[in-house]
């Protein structure tokens, strides 16, 4: 089991469903120890590349090209069923949405903590107890009571400290939360991304973090990264590029947002509409729909993912400026 | 607890009033028989040379209530005989009480009902698993119609068949009555139990497939809809073993079949009319059936009743056993 | 305006509606096997009953008489020509369960809507009657009917049965009025300034028709089932041109039961309803995937 928390290399990744790309040619490294954020809308892609950091992609989709390489673990594309499924839980936690039902609902919590802790061979049962109760004592619930409840006992905030629970409590050391906060209230909010920030420290994970909320990412992120249409637009570190996007996409997602000070009008939401799986076009770049600096080579050529100093940005407009 | 406890209190009062409804519609239907066989009745005897007050008397043994008088005291007799289990008196059984002709056939519904619905419920329940996993492969597809086959076709034409092939061509099993010979002694003989199987067992597996397509249909699309569900994909990426995962599945997606199981016993017991008639079974059924074509209305009446009665228990049953195998509802 | 534009809406929606069906329909030759099935019945129940005289010839020499090209399935114990009983009984059978089909639609549909717009008090009282109607067990009560009744015409059958038939209807009904309403539908057509008569003529019924199409063919299902099962326990009289009839004359008159002879007596009829359930299950089938978009195949 590593004690450390790891790196990971996602390279040249590409998922399809039906033949169609849910993920296109996307390259990203989780550095050690560090929250990367993905930020998209709904149908970008992201949970698709969340799920293949697990090997999980859902039937019909499937893996078609690329690596996923985890460090003391390997490449992940390349695992056999059982392989993957021992790894998935022990090694790689995965916290669902908490408004997603993410507990049977028939068996109280402590129950599936111990068919968890069969799963994966855990011996000690009562320690996977102890530290599960230490763990809901720590974000904050009373860990006997919890784990006696069945799901439809607790809160939505509590559901999430619970699936944080269940994804850290065999010491995994990767950690991937899909939407963490959605249809949460604005405190527990809050208080969950405080929890994911402590937690990281604390225990030395790799953090990733799932959002379409960019303010979620601002909040938590070390690094963050745009996802578009399938395609990875724009990553780097998380300041600078809220300071300064690149990306056309960036720039229109960062000036939708309102501010709770200032005029509502400010904000901008972007024109047109994101693509879905059958709309996304096969060539040329995925964005140019809705791009203001749309030139004539955005048709035909899908613009790569180049790095511009600490930042790695897949436009043509931008790729033209820099070279300018 | 208390959940489950204000749930019986309410099921018990609508399950009264259900009774009450349908001991009224038998009521009023004897009442209102052309020709008024208790008047006919009453009338006979009396001119037989029997004392009128005498001759009511024996009439309202056999009816439940006095043959003359206002309706609403009419109705107030009957009532009052049901609740003391007064059904009346058979015409057919010479005079047996009601009570006793139906508890003697009840026994004759109730055990090849339960054996036939449990052994399809099994065999449903695992076979609609398969067709769930597997409903893109050809024995899924096969599965499936088949289940809405069976599903579709009347019980009566089921048994029918039945009948014709085990019974009438090839003579494996018997279909008259339920045992070879009433000479037979009743008792835990090799003789009796024997005989008891072999009538038993083409009414028996007539409640089997009548009830079978049912299930199959009901688990696969119960799976299905589980296999869709959230925590499903969640234990898959907390790397649960499949075998346990198997086991949420099988769990959460019979749980609605258990209502549907208490529901269908008690709807079998309607269902028993044809199976019983088509092969002589001597159950409530028939009875019920002998009672129509005998005009004996007492027993018609009781039987109409006890079979509603096997209903309603059925739905309280029901409902119970949701309250306590599924934690969501005990809230 | 606002009208036209609704009005155009639900048009396409219909046209693109055939279209719908016509695909599902094509897509498995089975389901197409249904629609004959059904139509074949219809028309037999239809004309065939005029090439027979009122009463059928019987040959005294021919009781149980085997399949032959003359006799397509035989005779019965009188010698009657069993394919020809079968033709006539179609009529009774089938007529019947019309009238049940139109009386469970218009109950059915009508107390589900009135229950599902006015909710409330109305609401629960129509709904614990359907609730208790459901528990009344049909086929006793029928039984228990039939000392009062004859069932002589298969209007009076199909009457009754539709009279005992509404339940499922209006549950579904009344469950899909209150859906529509709870997803604004009915408040935004109010909003329109639309009449009631128009929301529910024009707006709603054609909304739920796959529905109360669903749950009628469920209701004529069974009321086939019960009238033949009726005449066949032999609780009714036996002048009804009936395929109960038939099969109570083959088990019970014929010994159907004991001796092979009678067997296509018994199996004739046996037969015809089984052709009608796989119809009707085909044709359910299609249905199930034109209004379930969940179940379509991509």
């Amino acid at each position: 089991m590593s004690k450390q928390a790891p790196g990971v290399r996602i390279d040249g990744l590409t998922v399809t469903y039906n033949n169609l790309p849910a993920v296109r040619n996307v390259s990203l490294e989780l550095p050690p120890g560090t929250i990367t954020g993905i930020v998209g809308e709904s149908g970008s892609g992201k949970s698709t590349l969340a799920l293949s950091l697990l090997n999980a992609v859902q039937p019909p989709g499937r893996i078609a090209a690329g690596s996923v390489e985890i460090d003391e673990i390997g490449n992940v594309v390349e695992f056999a069923a059982e392989q993957i499924r021992r790894v998935r839980g022990s090694q790689i936690g995965y916290v669902f949405q908490a408004a997603q039902n993410s507990l049977n609902p028939l068996k109280t919590v402590g129950k599936q903590l111990l068919d968890l802790g069969r799963s994966h061979g855990v011996e000690d049962l009562r320690g996977l107890v102890r530290d599960a109760k230490d763990l809901l004592g720590r974000m904050g619930l009373d860990g006997a009571r919890v784990l006696d409840s069945h799901q439809h006992e607790l809160s939505g905030g509590m559901r999430q400290r619970v699936g944080i629970m269940l994804a850290l409590v065999l010491n995994a050391h990767l950690v991937v939360l899909d939407e963490p906060t959605t249809a949460l209230d604005m405190i527990t909010q809050s208080t969950i991304l405080k929890i994911i920030r402590e937690v990281h420290e604390e225990r030395g994970l790799t953090t990733l973090v799932i959002t379409h909320d960019i303010g979620v990412v601002a909040e938590v992120a070390d690094r963050l990264a745009v996802m578009y249409g399938g395609r990875l637009v724009e990553q780097g570190p998380t300041r600078e590029v809220l300071a300064s996007p690149q990306h056309p996409y960036t720039r229109g997602l960062i000036r939708a947002i309102p501010r709770l000070t200032g005029d509502i009008d400010e904000a901008q939401a972007l024109p047109g509409r994101p693509p879905t799986l059958a709309t996304v076009p096969a060539e040329g770049c995925v964005f140019r729909e809705r791009c203001p600096l749309r030139m004539d080579v955005c048709d035909t050529v899908d613009p790569a993912a180049e790095a511009y100093g600490t930042r790695i940005v897949a436009c043509h407009a931008v790729k033209v400026k820099e070279h300018a | 607890m208390t959940v489950v406890l204000k749930k019986l209190a309410g099921h018990l009062a609508r399950g009264l009033v259900m009774i009450l409804v349908v001991a009224t519609i038998s009521f009023f239907i004897v009442r209102n028989i052309p020709g008024d066989p208790m008047k006919a009745a009453l009338e006979m005897k009396v001119a037989a040379g029997a004392d009128p007050v005498a001759a009511a008397q024996e009439v309202k043994v056999i009816y439940g209530f006095q043959p003359t008088g206002s309706m609403w005291s009419q109705y107030v007799d009957y009532l009052a005989g049901l609740a003391t289990f007064d059904l009346g008196t058979s015409t057919l059984h010479a005079g047996q009480p009601v009570t006793e002709v139906l508890t003697e056939s009840a026994k004759w519904t109730v055990l090849p009902v339960l054996l036939g619905i449990l052994m399809s419920f099994l065999v449903g329940v695992i076979l609609g698993v398969y067709a769930a996993l597997r409903r893109s492969s050809k024995l899924g597809d096969i599965l499936a119609i088949s289940g809405s086959l069976l599903h579709g076709v009347p019980q009566y034409v089921l048994g029918l068949l039945l009948a014709a092939i085990f019974a009438t061509s090839l003579g494996w099993f018997p279909s008259e009555g339920g045992v070879a010979d009433i000479l037979i002694e009743p008792g835990f003989t090799p003789e009796y139990i024997g005989t008891l199987i072999r009538h038993a067992a083409l009414p028996v597996l007539t409640y089997a497939l009548a009830s079978y397509g049912g299930w199959v249909l009901a688990m696969k699309s119960s799976v299905v809809t589980v296999l869709g569900d959230d925590f499903i994909l969640a234990s898959e990426l907390r790397g649960m073993k499949r075998s346990i995962i198997f086991r949420y599945v099988a769990r959460n997606a019979i749980l609605p079949l258990f209502t549907i199981l208490a529901l269908s016993l008690g709807l079998l017991f309607a269902g028993a009319v044809f199976i019983e008639r088509i092969f002589n079974y001597p159950g409530l059924g028939l009875k019920l059936i002998d009672s129509v074509t005998n005009r004996d209305y007492a027993l018609m009446s009781g039987a109409f009743l006890l079979i509603t009665v096997a209903i309603v228990v059925a739905n309280i049953l029901a409902d119970l056993l949701y309250t306590v195998i599924d934690p969501r509802v005990r809230q | 305006m606002s009208e036209l534009i609704l009005e155009t809406s639900t048009a396409s929606m219909r046209r693109n509606f055939w279209r719908g069906v016509w695909r599902v329909m094509k897509r498995k030759p089975s389901r197409m096997a249904g629609v004959v099935i059904l139509l074949g019945f219809t028309v037999m129940a239809v004309i065939g009953p005029l090439f027979y005289p009122e009463n059928l010839p019987y040959d005294p020499n021919a009781k149980y008489a085997p399949i032959s090209w003359e006799h397509w399935f035989g005779t019965d114990g009188q010698g009657k020509d069993v394919w020809a009983q079968l033709v006539i009984g179609s009529r009774y059978v089938l007529l019947s369960a019309l009238v049940t089909g139109v009386i469970t639609v218009v109950v059915g549909a009508g107390l589900g809507l009135f229950s599902g717009f006015k909710r409330g008090r109305w609401d629960t009282v129509l709904m614990r009657l359907t609730d208790m109607k459901l528990t009344i067990p049909g086929l006793p009560l029928l039984l228990v009917l039939s000392t009062v009744w004859s069932f002589g015409s298969a209007i009076e059958m199909g009457l009754v049965l539709g009279l005992l038939g509404w339940g499922g209807v209006a549950r579904a009904v009344r469950s899909q009025t209150l859906s529509l309403r709870e997803r604004g539908f009915i408040e935004a057509a109010r909003g329109l300034g639309l009449s009631t008569t128009h929301i529910v003529g024009k707006e709603l019924l054609p909304t739920m028709a796959p529905y109360i199409a669903m749950n009628m063919l469920v209701a004529v299902t069974g009321a086939v089932y019960a009238q033949v099962g009726l005449f066949f326990l032999g609780v009714l009289p036996y002048e009804a041109d009936n395929w109960g009839v038939m099969l109570n004359l083959a088990v019970f008159g014929g010994g159907a039961m004991t001796t092979t002879a009678a067997l296509p007596y018994l199996l004739a009829p046996l037969l015809a309803i089984l052709l009608l359930t796989l119809g009707i299950v085909l044709v359910v089938d299609a249905m199930d995937e034109i209004f379930n978009p969940r179940l379509r195949e991509e």
